[in-house]
């Protein structure tokens, strides 16, 4: 599309490639159709191509947004599944990574918006605060049917109501941590094929600890050698997704660092990462310090090394599978599918290992988790996860499986069926024990 | 975008009651569906309201017996394939944009697909709307029985654009899927060949699902995009679609392919399995993006010329982009002589933009002049309006006009798409009587 | 007595509407007159015969399309199309033995203003859907066009699409482009002997939702009939794929060849099983396929001797009554129930359409909406006035 950047406004580089990416986009409005929010609310200011519309508007005005323009910006879930339907390769992730920075550094938000925010910000990429606040936030969950229910909203962005989601959100039961999460070298089983770092994560680790589990004894029983890096931990997206990009890089930086350190010493084939969420922001990592040229080269080096688990369980392949006759509806997580492309792959290790694996009727819509978005926008969140389950239930499986531990979460709060993850249910079928979900 | 007021009604009445508000104040409203229209025609303009269909998305009713499906306007034309196809059904109207376009707006364009050679376009595949008038009226029109009783206003209402009603419900024929379909790939040497090949597959009395034409330019740039495996080398590629049984998909194949030998084919492939047709397909499907990839923007047109006069409108389009300085590329339906020439140009440039304009309007110009038309599947919109008065004159403007005043006496819905030259309808609605009393005596009668 | 007025050219004709604007006459207009027993009868001040104003303009068998005059007799294009092994998809009938008239006779704009199709309606749509553009004159005096000559065409309004099925009511064309469709290679027929009216549609109707492409459906009292065209070796195919499909319907079954199926199919276009007892009323009644059995038992309940057959897989219901005053409008309307359709009077004594509505009647909305478009084009109202009540 046409586009009305000045040159000075074409100097600084962001722009410059946004512009690119407006370029692009032929408003062609393929997009809306599979849009999440646009097909929940039928504005097309809540779909893709209207929030390309509205970032253009403000970037290209250099101006404060309007707080209807912030509001449907807000709404938009990063789950990318725009980008999968994009016929012209219209890199949306990054415009509208562009587009909250933008937000982040001109508009006022409200007072509690912001105080929520920033609490999010604090808690998701520290996996010891999270835990506590997890802790002190089981003994307010009582209250949390006292906050009301619905709001004026139809995300549901009100304060009070956040704050019940929030609550909402809180286990019942807080895992102790695991002794995997520590750094340390867990060797391969057989003759080690390889050597790959395990991305520790942060809720994961504190949520479902089990993952982690059971991806250390899956790789070392496939003969791979897994290292827990001293000094990786949050990739950095939960923050990157309400526009501090500054706190996402430094959180980027800590990794590349650490990796960098093992690759430089005992050296890397892949790092792997189990949530695939944060395996998105990782393979991004190039992008993300794009303007950095002390840092650019390395985070393309550690990007390219980044793999779904799945792709490095594919690479060596599975071996002695003991079958479970079970039926797996499998849940595509949106950073799995839309974000690294990879829909195919977990389905076929699950049935090479035995499972009976069913797609999800409207399988490209999100299931509402989409990180914080839960939280900030719980009435969207909870209309999303309510159509994806009633999907899911639409083809009785005996277990659901997805590569993204806040899927999991999401979905499991709507459903009675068990559900795993991808890893856990390898593990299973390859000799390790089973799920405690399926228990 | 963010001028215009907008109304997402949810329920009938509300849209009902919004056409009554805007009819009584006189205000201007624009109904939109999912806004993929190519003409502008749902393009909001500034003091109008613009009122969106997107809620308007459920399929309320599906009919095996009587092979009908009854929607909602918001509905995507996928979307009702999507409902029905795991009984073995679909609807039968493809454009390219199916993934995303709303079946209401299918109605207001009468939009067809690379099917609808065979298949007919929207219009003949449509059983019955409801539809609300400016006045808050909603009326019902067709229903799951054929034709109407009374004028055909659901003939009339299937392409007008969004000028005389809002469509609030749709009743489309479902047809079941054929039970084998196999595309041919025919590159030609010369443009030529390939449209005498398109002349005489029909001529020898075969009607294809679909039949596709792509020039050299076009081939290169879908095959950089997708590898579809089309022959570099080709002037003209043709994509045909047979379909049915299988032993007459075989039989029809054999006798294409045999026509194209004998018009000098130098490629000829036929599809083996159903991955190998989706493919031929892919390139034909991706090409608008494809082309997207080698140029800032593309304007795409879509007149139809009559299939006679393909290669001559094809050879002065060629000299038409010289003396403009732009590029055009060609991808079209060529079983129905539907051009959709792509005008390469960067918008960024005010003076490419303009030159792309002017190109544009040669175009069409061209595409009456050889006695085709304007627009074939994309309507008049915006973007044609001011060239009506190179296809009609003011009088069939007039009597378009007034068939408006009918629905739409004070003219507020969808303002300022499809004609030139608003005339009011009290001023249309005059009848001059020449008062020259002569009783005719040169015309016989008894 | 009206006068008659027989223009020669579209010229003429504009000159001769312009008059009977002047002189605040009404025209009955007429192609050969084939239908002039259709319709509300009118009182007219003067007859517009089209038939001077003849010939085919172009035909482009190559493009499937061909142009001709408003006069043109079908007769005289099916001649020419056949030439070239093409065909008028839509199978346009010959009502004149139905209507009383003598058969052969009619114009093919004639057949396209009152929309009419014949069997092959199901698969390759009404008049409607093969007039692709025409010039005509308004009730103005003045000359105008709409449509074109290709395939694809969405600039401005559709009219003509407006125009088939008015009747004449709207305008008096001159000239029109139609398409043509290349006739199949063999045409053959299932015959389904012995089923009951419900069994019999149940039976088309699983049929149609089939891929195996009937492009024609019909229950006559003791007979069903699947029409199967194309090229041999698919036709073969589909009609075994049909027998199996149908096994279960217990009937028994019988084939029709090439030639046996254009008799039968004719008579079928033709309403030719309702022709011969010219002393009842026939009514042609539009509904949902599955509703027709229906629709014709509530009317049965009633009128014992009600003789029905369906066309349309069922929904194109062909209905012969005793005459009486009323046509039992009431009745066959009311039989029509909510599922939708409307009931048309074709045949019956012109006092009797005098008296009742020939056409259904529409909800006010719609009628005042259809009012208010008829005077779009004809505000005087000279052509053809009353005719669609
Ligand atoms: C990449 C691309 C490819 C395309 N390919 C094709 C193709 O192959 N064939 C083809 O025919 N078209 C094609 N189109 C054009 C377009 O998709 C169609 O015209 C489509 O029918 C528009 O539908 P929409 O829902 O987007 O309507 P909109 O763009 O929202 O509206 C179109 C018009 O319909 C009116 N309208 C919409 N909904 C209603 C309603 N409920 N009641 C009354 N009026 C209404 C609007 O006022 C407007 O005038 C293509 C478009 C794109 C972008
Ligand atoms: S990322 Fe998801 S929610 Fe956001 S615009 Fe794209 S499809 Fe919609
Ligand atoms: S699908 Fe791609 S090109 Fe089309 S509007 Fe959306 S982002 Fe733009």
């Amino acid at each position: 599309m046409q586009t009305n950047f000045t040159l000075a406004q074409l100097a600084d580089p962001e722009t410059a490639r946004s512009n690119d990416i407006l370029r692009k986009c032929v408003h062609c409005g393929f997009c809306t159709a599979t849009c999440p929010t646009f097909v929940l609310l039928g504005d097309e200011r809540d779909s893709p191509r209207g929030r390309i519309y509205l970032i253009k508007a403000m970037i290209e005005g250099d101006r404060a947004p309007s707080a209807s323009e912030v509001r449907h910006v807000d709404r938009c879930l990063s789950c990318l599944s725009c980008m999968t339907t994009c016929p012209s390769g219209v890199n949306y992730m990054h415009l509208v990574d562009h587009g909250r920075h933008h937000i982040e550094e001109t508009f006022s938000r409200t007072l509690p918006d912001r105080f929520l925010r920033g609490v999010l910000a604090y808690l998701m990429p520290r996996p010891a605060a999270f835990r506590w606040a997890m802790v002190l936030g089981r003994l307010a969950k009582p209250f949390a049917p006292l906050l009301p229910a619905t709001s004026s909203d139809p995300g549901g962005a009100t304060f009070l109501r956040r704050m019940r989601a929030m609550l909402e959100a809180v286990p019942d039961r807080v895992p102790t941590p695991s002794p995997v999460d520590r750094p340390q070298v867990f060797p391969a089983i057989g003759l080690q094929r390889k050597r790959v770092a395990l991305m520790p994560g942060c809720g994961q680790q504190v949520l479902a600890p089990e993952v982690n589990e059971a991806t250390v004894r899956l790789l070392t029983r496939l003969d791979i050698e897994v290292v827990n890096v001293a000094g990786s931990g949050c990739c950095g997206s939960s923050v990157l997704h309400v526009g501090r990009n500054d706190q996402a890089i430094e959180l980027a930086k800590r990794n590349i660092e650490a990796w960098l350190r093992e690759i430089d010493g005992a050296g890397l084939d892949a790092i792997v990462i189990n949530a695939s969420g944060c395996g998105t922001t990782v393979k991004d990592y190039g992008h993300m310090l794009a303007d950095d040229p002390a840092w650019h080269e390395k985070a393309k080096q550690v990007a390219a090394l980044a793999k779904d688990v799945t792709e490095i369980v594919a690479e060596v392949g599975l071996s002695n599978v003991t079958p479970q006759p079970l039926t797996v509806a499998y849940h595509s997580a949106c950073s799995m599918q839309h974000g690294q492309k990879l829909d195919v792959l977990p389905k076929k290790l699950l049935r090479e290992a035995g499972f009976v694996v069913k797609d999800v009727p409207e399988g490209h819509l999100c299931c509402g988790w989409a990180g914080t978005y839960q939280v900030l926008q719980p009435e969207l969140s909870r209309r999303l996860r309510d159509r994806k389950v009633s999907n899911i239930e639409s083809v009785r499986p005996d277990v659901i499986a997805a590569g993204n531990f806040g899927c999991i979460g999401n979905i499991a709060s709507g459903t009675g069926i068990p559900m795993a993850h991808t890893v856990e249910l390898l593990d299973w079928a390859t000799g390790g024990p089973q799920p405690a979900a399926l228990m | 975008m963010s001028k215009a007021c907008r109304c997402l009604p949810e329920t009938v009445p509300q849209v009902s009651a919004i056409l009554r508000y805007c009819q009584d104040n006189k205000v201007k409203v624009v109904p939109r569906g999912a806004g993929t229209s190519l003409s502008g025609g749902s393009m909001p303009v500034g003091d109008a309201i613009l009122l969106g269909l997107g809620k308007f998305n459920r399929v309320l009713e599906i009919d095996y017996a009587n092979r009908s499906a009854r929607v909602q306007p918001g509905v995507t034309n996928l979307g009702i394939t999507k409902a029905v196809e795991h009984e073995g059904f679909y609807y039968a109207p493809d454009p390219s944009s199916q993934i995303a376009c709303s079946i209401g707006g299918n109605v207001a364009e009468n939009s067809g697909g690379v099917h609808c050679l065979k298949y007919g376009l929207t219009t003949n595949n449509l059983l019955g709307i409801e539809m609300v008038l400016m006045t808050g009226e909603v009326v019902r029109l067709g229903g799951k029985h054929l034709d109407s009783e009374g004028y055909d206003l659901l003939g009339v209402m299937t392409g007008s654009e969004g000028l005389l009603g809002v469509v609030t419900e749709v009743t489309v024929r479902l047809l079941r899927k054929p039970t084998t379909a196999r595309a041919v790939l025919l590159g030609f040497p010369t443009e030529a060949a390939a449209a005498d090949c398109v002349a005489a597959v029909i001529a020898a009395g075969i009607i294809p699902a679909g039949m596709e034409m792509m020039d050299k330019e076009a081939v290169k740039c879908a095959e950089a995009y997708v590898g579809a495996g089309y022959p570099l080398d080709a002037e003209g590629l043709l994509i045909v679609e047979l379909d049915g049984p299988p032993v007459e998909v075989d039989h029809l194949v054999e006798r294409v392919a045999e026509i194209a030998r004998g018009r000098g084919a130098t490629t000829v492939r036929v599809s083996n399995d159903e991955q190998e047709r989706v493919l031929f397909w892919a390139g034909r499907k991706a090409a608008f993006p494809a082309v997207g990839q080698i140029t800032p923007d593309y304007m795409c047109l879509d007149g139809s010329v009559p299939r006679g006069r393909l290669v001559e409108v094809l050879a002065e389009m060629r000299e038409m982009s010289k003396q403009h300085r732009l590029r055009v590329v060609n991808v079209f339906h060529a079983g129905d002589g539907n051009l959709h020439p792509l005008i390469l140009f960067d918008a960024n440039d005010p003076d490419e933009l303009h030159r792309a304009e002017e190109f544009g309007a040669d175009i069409l110009r061209l595409c009456v002049r050889v006695g085709g038309v304007l627009t074939g599947e994309h309507g008049v919109g915006i973007e044609k309006r001011d060239l009506m008065g190179v296809q009609f004159t003011e009088i069939d403007l007039d009597q378009q006009m007034r068939l408006k005043c009918a629905f739409d006496p004070d003219h507020l819905l969808n303002p300022g798409k499809v004609f030139p030259q608003l005339r009011r309808c009290a001023e249309l609605g005059r009848v001059v009587i020449h008062h020259n009393k002569m009783p005719f005596p040169d015309i016989p009668r008894f | 007595m009206a006068g008659t007025i027989r223009p020669r050219d579209a010229n003429e004709l504009r000159r001769a509407v312009e008059w009977a604007l002047n002189e605040g006459t009404t025209l009955d207009v007429r192609g050969q007159g084939s239908k002039i027993a259709l319709g509300k009868p009118m009182d007219c001040g003067q007859v517009l015969d089209l038939s001077g104003i003849s010939g085919i303009v172009d035909y482009a068998p190559e493009e499937l399309v061909v142009t001709l005059r408003a006069g043109t007799p079908i007769s005289e294009v099916e001649a020419l199309l056949a030439q070239r092994n093409q065909m008028l998809a839509f199978e346009p009938p010959d009502l004149g033995p139905l209507l009383g008239l003598q058969a052969g006779q009619g114009t093919l704009v004639g057949a396209m203003m009152g929309n009419l199709a014949g069997p092959r309606r199901l698969s390759a749509g009404a008049a409607r859907d093969h007039l692709l553009g025409f010039s005509g004159i308004n009730g103005r005096g003045e000359a105008f066009k709409s449509g074109g000559r290709v395939m694809k065409n969405v600039t401005g309004y559709d009219l003509s699409k407006l125009l088939a099925g008015s009747w004449g009511t709207l305008a008096v064309l001159d000239q029109v482009s139609v398409k043509v469709l290349p006739v199949p290679d063999q045409t053959r027929t299932l015959l389904l002997l012995g089923l009951d009216d419900a069994t019999a549609v149940r039976a088309m109707c699983a049929a149609l939702g089939s891929p195996h492409e009937v492009s024609g459906a019909v229950h006559l009292p003791g007979r069903t009939a699947l029409r199967i065209e194309g090229v041999a070796p698919s036709v073969e195919a589909r009609l075994t794929a049909l027998r199996e499909l149908l096994a279960d319907a217990g009937a028994g079954m019988e084939e029709l060849g090439t030639l046996g199926s254009r008799t039968f199919w004719r008579e079928v276009r033709d309403v030719a099983a309702l022709k011969a007892a010219s002393d009842t009323v026939v009514w042609k009644i539009s509904c949902p396929p599955t509703e027709g059995p229906a629709i014709v038992a509530r009317i049965r309940s009633q009128r014992p001797s009600v003789e029905a057959f369906y066309d349309w897989s069922g929904g194109l219901v062909w209905l012969a009554l005793p005459q009486c005053v009323d046509a039992d409008h009431e009745l066959v309307r009311g039989a029509i129930g909510a599922k939708g359709g409307h009931a048309t009077l074709i045949r019956a004594p012109e006092a009797v359409r005098a008296a009742v509505p020939v056409f259904q009647p529409q909800p006010a909305a719609l009628a005042a909406l259809a009012s208010r478009v008829k005077e779009s084009f004809d505000p005087k109202r000279l052509f053809n006035p009353g005719r669609m009540g």
